[in-house]
C-alpha cells in the first residue's frame, strides 16, 4: 500500500449500526436466524454481495491483547443446539448499498450499517434511511414467502434480549484506551437523560415502572470487549477498519436506538464533543465511583434529579456532567456548527427538561414515550402495573408509518419531525459527503462487475491482470472527479489520488 | 446517594452551577384527546410484546 501522511480529520468520522427486531408471523427465536437471512436476501434496491471479512478483529482489545473468544448468551446456544449453518457469506448475506452502506444478518437482526459521515446532519438522516431499507425490505419478504414481518427499531424484547444500536467514531490511536475512557464514560452515563428512548419497567436487578435507557439492564462491567453478553459501558473492542498504527474506531454500544432523527444527531454530537476534547482540548475529570452502577442509577431515577456517584463518597448529577463538557468544549476548542449545535440545543433541553416538559418531549424519545403511557393510562384508568404497557412501548418503535406509535406522533406534529420519506429514500441510491463512504457506494454502483469483494477499510477490484486492492482511508476527501471516471481503470487512479 | 460531598464541577475545570437539586419531577400532560395516537394504541394487541421474543444481538 503507498505511503500516507495522516491527517487530523475534522469533523470526526462517524456511523451507527442498527440491529432491528424482526417479528415474523407465526415464527419464534428458534426461527430467527433462517428468518434474517431470508429476509435480507429479500432487499429490492440495488446492492452489490461480496462483503471482505478479511479485516474484521472482535476479539482484538484497544488495552492490547486478543480475547480467546467471545461470551455468548447461554439461552441463544439452546437455539443453536444440533442446527448446521453455512459460511459467513451465506448466513450474514451482506449487502452493500450504492450510498456505500452495509445491511446483513447479524445474530437473526437485520443490520443497517450506514455510511461513514462528518455531518450530523447527514448520518442522522442516513440512520432513519435505514429505516426504508427495511420496510422495502420487509414488503419484499411478504411478497416472497407469503409472511407479515414487522421491524422494530429499538434494543429489547423485554425478556432479556437485547440487541444495539452501535456507534463508531474515528479516533487517533495515540489517544490510547485510558485517556478514551476517562474522557467518553461520564458523558455515556449522563447523557442518557437527553438521548435515552425509554423503557417499560425492568429485565435486571430491582424492579421499576419505566426508566430512560433501554440498555441499560444489560451492562455488568464497566469496561472490556465483549458485545453478546456480560456487556460493557465502555467497549474496548479493537477493529479500526482502517490502518491501525494511526487508528481506533470507538466502538460505542451504550446508547439507544432512537426514532427521533435529532435525538440521533444529538446522541453522536455528544460523544464527539468528548472525543473532540481528549483529542485537542481538556475533558472534564470526573472519577465515577462505578459507572455501572451510575448508568443504572440514572436510568432509573424517577425523581429526574439523576445523581451520580463519584469517588470517595462525594456526588453530582448527570446535568452537571454534561455542562462540564459543554464548559470545557466552549474553553479550549475551536467548534464547528455541528459542536455548537450539540451544546446549544442540549443546554435548552436541559433547561426544558426542568421548566418546559411539553418542549422537551417533542425532541427526546424516553419524554416522548412516557407521556403516551401516561395518556393512555389516565384514558384507560389503568397504571404502571398493566403488562399491556409492554406493547405500547415496543410499537413506538415500529417503523411502519401506518402502524408506529412515534410515527402517530410525528404526524400529529407531538414530536419534531424526520427528513421526509422522498429525502430519505434519495439517500440510499446516492452518496452524500465526499468520503470513503462515497468512494465504496460508487465503487459497487458503477463498477459492480469489476468488483470481486469490498468493506469498509478496501476494495478489491478483479481485472484482467488479476486483483487489485485499493485502501479505502477514513481521513481523506474523495475527489468530485470519482463520479466522472469512464472507465474502471480511470476509477482506480482517482480512488489511488485520493487525499 | 445524598450524605456525601455534592460535586456541582468536575475535579479539574471550573464548571456552572445549575439550579440546588437538579431538574424536578416533569408535569406529564396529554398530547390532546382522541386522536390518531389514541386509535392506533386502542388497536394495540395488548399480548404482542409476551409474544415478541428475540435472540441476544451485539
Amino acid at each position: 500500500m503507498n505511503e500516507h501522511v495522516l491527517r487530523d480529520p475534522k469533523p470526526i468520522l462517524a456511523g451507527i449500526e442498527t440491529e432491528y427486531g424482526l417479528l415474523v408471523e407465526g415464527h419464534g427465536a428458534e426461527d430467527q436466524i433462517d428468518d434474517a437471512i431470508t429476509f435480507v436476501r429479500s432487499y429490492p434496491g440495488p446492492c452489490f454481495v461480496g462483503w471482505d471479512y478479511h479485516y474484521e478483529s472482535p476479539r482484538a482489545d484497544l488495552r492490547g491483547f486478543v480475547l480467546e473468544r467471545l461470551t455468548v448468551d447461554p439461552e441463544d446456544v439452546k437455539y443453536e443446539t444440533g442446527r448446521q449453518r453455512g459460511t459467513d457469506h451465506e448466513i450474514r448475506s451482506d449487502r452493500i448499498l450504492p450510498n456505500g452502506a452495509r445491511f446483513y444478518n447479524d445474530h437473526g437482526h437485520p443490520e443497517y450499517s450506514t455510511p461513514e459521515c462528518w455531518s450530523l446532519q447527514h448520518l442522522a438522516a442516513h440512520d432513519a434511511a435505514g429505516e426504508r431499507v427495511l420496510l422495502q425490505t420487509a414488503e419484499a419478504f411478504q411478497r416472497e414467502t407469503g409472511l407479515t414481518a414487522r421491524v422494530y427499531k429499538n434494543n429489547t424484547d423485554f425478556h432479556g434480549a437485547s440487541y444495539g444500536t452501535h456507534e463508531n467514531y474515528l479516533v487517533r490511536r495515540d489517544v490510547g484506551f485510558e485517556a478514551l475512557y476517562k474522557a467518553v464514560t461520564p458523558m455515556l452515563v449522563a447523557r442518557q437523560i437527553l438521548v435515552g428512548s425509554g423503557k417499560v419497567g425492568a429485565e435486571s436487578g430491582k424492579a421499576c415502572t419505566y426508566q430512560l435507557s433501554q440498555r441499560a439492564d444489560f451492562f455488568t462491567e464497566p469496561f472490556n470487549a465483549e458485545t453478546l453478553y456480560r456487556r460493557p459501558v465502555f467497549n474496548t473492542r479493537d477493529e479500526p477498519h482502517a490502518r491501525p498504527q494511526d487508528w481506533i474506531r470507538l466502538h460505542v454500544i451504550a446508547g439507544d436506538a432512537n426514532m427521533i432523527a435529532s435525538a440521533t444527531a444529538r446522541k453522536i454530537g455528544l460523544v464527539k464533543l468528548a472525543i473532540e476534547l481528549v483529542q485537542r482540548g481538556e475533558p472534564p475529570l470526573w472519577r465515577l465511583a462505578d459507572p455501572v452502577e451510575a448508568f443504572k442509577a440514572v436510568s432509573r431515577d424517577e425523581t429526574y434529579r439523576f445523581p451520580v456517584q463519584l469517588q470517595g463518597r462525594s456526588w453530582t448529577t448527570a446535568a452537571e456532567i454534561l455542562e462540564s463538557y459543554f464548559a470545557a468544549a466552549e474553553q479550549t476548542l475551536d467548534l464547528d456548527h455541528d459542536l455548537k449545535w450539540t451544546i446549544d440545543t442540549s443546554r435548552a433541553l436541559l433547561l426544558d427538561l426542568s421548566s418546559n416538559f411539553e418542549e422537551f418531549k417533542k425532541h427526546v424519545d424516553w419524554a416522548a414515550k412516557r407521556s403516551i403511557l401516561e395518556t393512555y393510562m389516565d384514558d384507560e384508568g389503568i397504571d404502571w402495573q398493566d403488562p399491556g404497557l409492554t406493547a405500547f412501548d415496543l410499537e413506538y418503535h415500529n417503523i411502519d408509518p401506518e402502524e408506529g406509535l412515534h410515527a402517530a406522533l410525528e404526524q400529529m406534529g407531538a414530536v419534531e419531525a424526520n427528513p421526509n420519506i422522498e429525502a430519505l429514500e434519495s439517500l440510499l441510491t446516492s452518496q452524500s459527503e465526499p468520503n470513503r463512504a462515497s468512494a465504496r457506494g460508487l465503487s459497487v454502483s458503477k463498477y459492480g462487475e469489476n468488483l470481486s469483494s469490498a468493506c469498509w477499510k478496501s476494495l478489491t477490484f478483479e481485472l484482467d491482470g488479476g486483483p487489485i486492492e485499493i485502501e479505502l482511508l477514513p481521513d481523506a476527501t474523495y475527489p468530485a472527479e470519482l463520479a466522472d471516471a469512464v472507465d474502471v481503470g480511470s476509477f482506480i487512479e482517482c480512488l489511488r489520488g485520493a487525499k | 446517594m445524598t450524605d456525601g460531598d455534592r460535586l456541582t464541577r468536575p475535579l479539574n475545570e471550573p464548571g456552572k452551577k445549575t439550579e440546588e437539586g437538579g431538574p424536578g419531577r416533569p408535569d406529564v400532560r396529554k398530547p390532546g384527546g382522541d386522536n390518531e395516537l389514541m386509535r392506533r394504541m386502542r388497536k394495540v394487541d395488548p399480548d404482542q410484546a409476551k409474544r415478541y421474543r428475540q435472540r441476544s444481538g451485539q
